[in-house]
């Protein structure tokens, strides 16, 4: 064993030789010049997907990858317009507005080669339904006759639900109430079907490459979790005419710099989000790289109306009024967010509604909310408790500016907590908290899907707020078929909730990303939706 | 030593199920699950989650029917978050990574670290000890955060020459493995220039000078095993800390590794996936720690077993 030591030093001598070797031996292969472009786009992927089926999808993320894979009866339309013909390619509604009668594509087909029938939409649903699948979503599908009563188990007979077939080509739903932005709903990710044979054959593994089948405009040829999800053109695709992109590549980065490194070295195509420090110099050195749209996502803050001195409702508005959103938006975010004086944001709204405001506005008023906090016994903000205002990892600028104004314009302290995102959650939904910063991300294009949080007893009622004419005025919107007057009840709803203040809304959020110039016929989407038929590389 | 091995194997049953154990709990116990998020879900919803996951049931029951699971079967159950994946399956998937990460970095840690650390030695308070030396404070000082974006900066995105992120090919492996590497040098090259020192001043090395031994076989024969000693405990721990530890390296060149799954599972309340990668790195750990006892009784004439 002794007379092997001296060798030691020669193995690292060849070692280091080795290390020395690598680099020069492997740069990077340059495109031939003048091939034409690959049409191969590489988008970057921020969250891994937990499952790319779409009845266990919950999050945006998940269904960038699933809507390239499968389509459902409708899909969602570019720049808000309504939904458009996807496997079904024509509808009929009934005059009473409860029947949706689906013609199907008789030429549609799954990537294994089955036709796409309507049984496929029936069991799909079915399996969304069922209790025992857990699908998060599932009450995007409630608009359904008996949905709801066959998800919590109180309807065994998946029959007295609204979903028939009664050919292979038509699929009707009836639904419990007519409304105007039912739609929307059957556009969203729940109600894209999945091929129950293959689901049967391989549970839980089904969604995986070498089992995937979809109907959609791609198909799944690689996953690797944390690396990267490569989907390829189905030519089998009815649309596939139209289809200009041969593949897409979701390479995953869970790290903003090192996503921009990867832009930056061109290893990217679209980037999901662009970090902070750099939005500044790409707005001077590369601005055709720098992308920015608005989002529909309601940022606020919720008053735990359950705790004093917040169960007075002078102390919440004199909160919400001395806070400058303006100042916020310009001097603090400056990523193109949008100062939010109601709820409900831009792209929810109904045709006619463009008010920036409802009722009792929040444009800083620094008077009226020194009046109303004296009002509520606290002259001066003398004599105001101390509470905290909590937030995730992302409010840290953002409340610390908070803080300030109602330190400046009402003479309050607030101590500032910063949490883990769950715990932050587990705390809101529990009540142990009494000033709260969080996020309203809408499913889909539908006021309803934010007002409802505010219902009393609502999971996602985070004010722990409850008012009668509130919940009426909701579930009044909810059964009127009429979308004028759906929608004027919902603006009511809203100003009561506005005025009552359990809530501060502060900012619409916008998105900023990086984009090659190559990329052409992208369509940003407010609620997060991705339109891939139109996008093709194009080298100038 | 068989009988040293063997205790010491069966000493890690205990430790292994406290920490199991401890684990289990302290998890189920921070707010917030796996099926918590802004947008929340109704109660129904969440009904039918909690029965599809087993978690409507109390948790002695949980708890016993993992052990029992874990124990009798190997099996960690399927992952919270990736309901596609079982944990075993995300840990063969996901380990093999870490492993051939951290083999380039300790490569790389040992074949600069060593030499460097014995020329300096050697050369003590010299211009070349000065180098050495200098070469490990800033290997010590720099932090892999720093160092990582730089590299990827410089050879990266000005050079060319390698991709700043992914694991595709062999030379995504050059970045990471150096970034990785290069802290662990700096270590190992302060430990085996103080280990040196500390034998070259010893009368037995004298002797063997004085005996008109070369000094090639001076340092190489008679000084190195000594020499190595601090190397060799320094070794076991920092194993284990490079295959846990990545998470950094990981997140800076995007690496589907095995440390950002560790830290990932705990922020996603990915209960099973949480306890499979503590049972794996706990057992790493132990297991290192008795690999690097025994190699240090077998270099140290000092120690024994027992």
């Amino acid at each position: 064993m002794h007379q092997n030591r001296p060798r030691l030093g020669f193995f690292y001598c060849a070692c280091l030789g080795l290390f020395a070797a690598i680099p020069s031996g492997c740069k990077r292969a340059d495109p031939a010049p003048n091939a034409p472009i690959p049409q191969i786009l590489r988008i970057s992927q921020r969250n891994e997907p937990a499952d790319l089926d779409p009845a266990r999808a919950s999050l945006p993320d998940e269904l960038f990858i699933i809507r390239a894979l499968s389509e459902g009866l409708v899909a969602p339309s570019p720049d808000n317009a309504p939904p458009s013909p996807a496997a079904a390619e024509r509808w009929e509604i009934s005059p009473d507005g409860l029947t949706y009668t689906f013609h199907l594509r008789r030429n549609a087909h799954w990537s294994n080669g089955e036709p796409v029938t309507a049984a496929d939409f029936l069991e799909s649903y079915r399996r969304v339904l069922t209790p025992a699948t857990a699908a998060p979503k599932a009450p995007l599908l409630y608009m359904v006759k008996n949905a709801r009563a066959f998800a919590s188990g109180e309807l065994r007979d998946f029959s007295a639900v609204g979903f028939h077939a009664p050919n292979p080509y038509t699929f009707v739903v009836r639904l419990e109430h007519s409304s105007p932005r039912f739609l929307a709903y059957a556009a969203s990710g729940p109600w894209i079907p999945v091929n129950v044979r293959t689901v049967a054959r391989f549970d839980r593994t089904w969604t995986r490459p070498d089992h995937y089948v979809g109907n959609g405009a791609f198909t799944l040829v690689e996953w690797q979790p944390h690396q990267r999800i490569v989907v390829r053109k189905n030519p089998a695709y009815h649309g596939a005419a139209r289809i200009r992109l041969a593949e897409i590549q979701f390479l995953a980065f869970d790290n903003g710099d090192a996503e921009e490194r990867a832009f930056r070295a061109g290893q990217l195509d679209v980037t999901m989000a662009v970090p902070h420090t750099k939005l500044d110099s790409y707005r001077r050195e590369h601005p055709a790289e720098l992308h920015r749209a608005p989002l529909a996502e309601t940022r606020y803050l919720t008053f735990n109306t359950t705790r004093p001195p917040l169960d007075d409702v002078r102390v919440r508005r004199a909160l919400s009024l001395a806070i400058d959103r303006d100042q916020l938006v310009q001097r603090v975010l400056q990523g193109g967010q949008a100062p939010a004086f109601r709820l409900v944001p831009a792209a929810l709204r109904a045709p006619g509604d463009s008010a920036a405001h409802l009722g009792s506005a929040f444009r800083a008023d620094p008077a009226t909310a020194r009046e109303l906090l004296a009002a509520a016994g606290f002259p001066g903000g003398r004599g105001f408790p101390r509470l905290e205002l909590t937030s995730w990892t992302v409010g840290a600028p953002l409340t610390e500016v908070i803080q300030a104004m109602w330190k400046k314009e009402l003479g309050i302290d607030v101590a500032l907590v910063t949490r883990e995102a769950r715990v932050h959650v587990a705390a809101l939904r529990e009540g142990h908290y009494d000033i709260g910063f969080i996020t309203a991300i809408p499913d889909v294009a539908d006021p309803a899907n934010l007002l409802d949080d505010f219902t009393t007893g609502s999971p996602g009622n985070y004010p722990h707020w409850s008012d009668a004419r509130y919940d009426a005025l909701v579930a009044q919107a909810a059964r009127t078929p009429d979308s004028t007057l759906q929608s004027g009840y919902q603006r009511e709803a809203e100003a009561r909730l506005l005025e009552a203040a359990p809530l501060a809304p502060l900012y619409f959020n916008a998105t900023n990303w990086l984009m090659r110039p190559a990329v052409r016929g992208w369509h940003p989407d407010a609620l997060w939706t991705r339109f891939y038929p139109d996008v093709y590389l194009h080298e100038d | 030593m068989l009988r040293f091995i063997a205790r010491r194997l069966l000493e890690t049953i205990p430790v292994l199920f406290i920490i199991v154990t401890a684990t289990f709990f302290m998890i189920r116990f921070v707010p917030g699950g796996p099926f918590t998020a802004e947008k929340a879900v109704t109660p129904e919803v969440m009904r039918n989650l909690e029965r599809a996951y087993n978690l409507d049931k109390p948790l002695w029951r949980q708890y016993a029917g993992y052990l029992g699971k874990v124990v009798f079967h190997g099996d960690l159950g399927p992952s919270f978050k990736y309901p596609n994946r079982t944990v075993n399956e995300i840990i063969a998937d996901k380990l093999p990574v870490s492993l051939e990460l951290g083999a380039w970095a300790m490569l790389i840690a040992l074949g600069l670290g060593l030499p460097l650390g014995i020329i300096a030695a050697i050369k003590r308070n010299t211009f070349m000890d000065y180098l050495c030396s200098a070469f490990g404070m800033i290997g010590i000082c720099v932090p892999t955060f720093v160092l990582g974006p730089l590299l990827a900066l410089s050879l990266g995105i000005y050079l060319h020459l390698f991709n700043v992120s992914g694991w595709y090919g062999p030379t995504d492996r050059i970045l990471p493995g150096v970034t990785l590497g290069f802290v662990y040098a700096a270590y190992v090259m302060r430990l085996t220039r103080g280990g040196m020192l500390e034998v070259l001043n010893q009368d037995f090395i004298r002797t063997a000078r004085a005996k008109g031994a070369s000094e090639f076989r001076v340092i190489f024969r008679h000084a190195i095993r000594g020499g190595l000693l601090p190397v060799v405990s320094f070794l076991g721990p920092a194993i284990a800390g490079i295959l846990t530890g990545s998470f950094v390296i990981e997140t800076i060149f995007q690496i589907p590794g095995l440390g950002r799954e560790f830290v990932n599972s705990a922020f996603n309340r990915d209960y099973t996936l949480v306890l499979g990668t503590v049972i794996l790195y706990a057992t790493l750990l132990i297991g290192l720690n008795l690999v690097v006892d025994v190699v240090q009784v077998w270099l140290n004439p000092k120690l024994k077993f027992e």
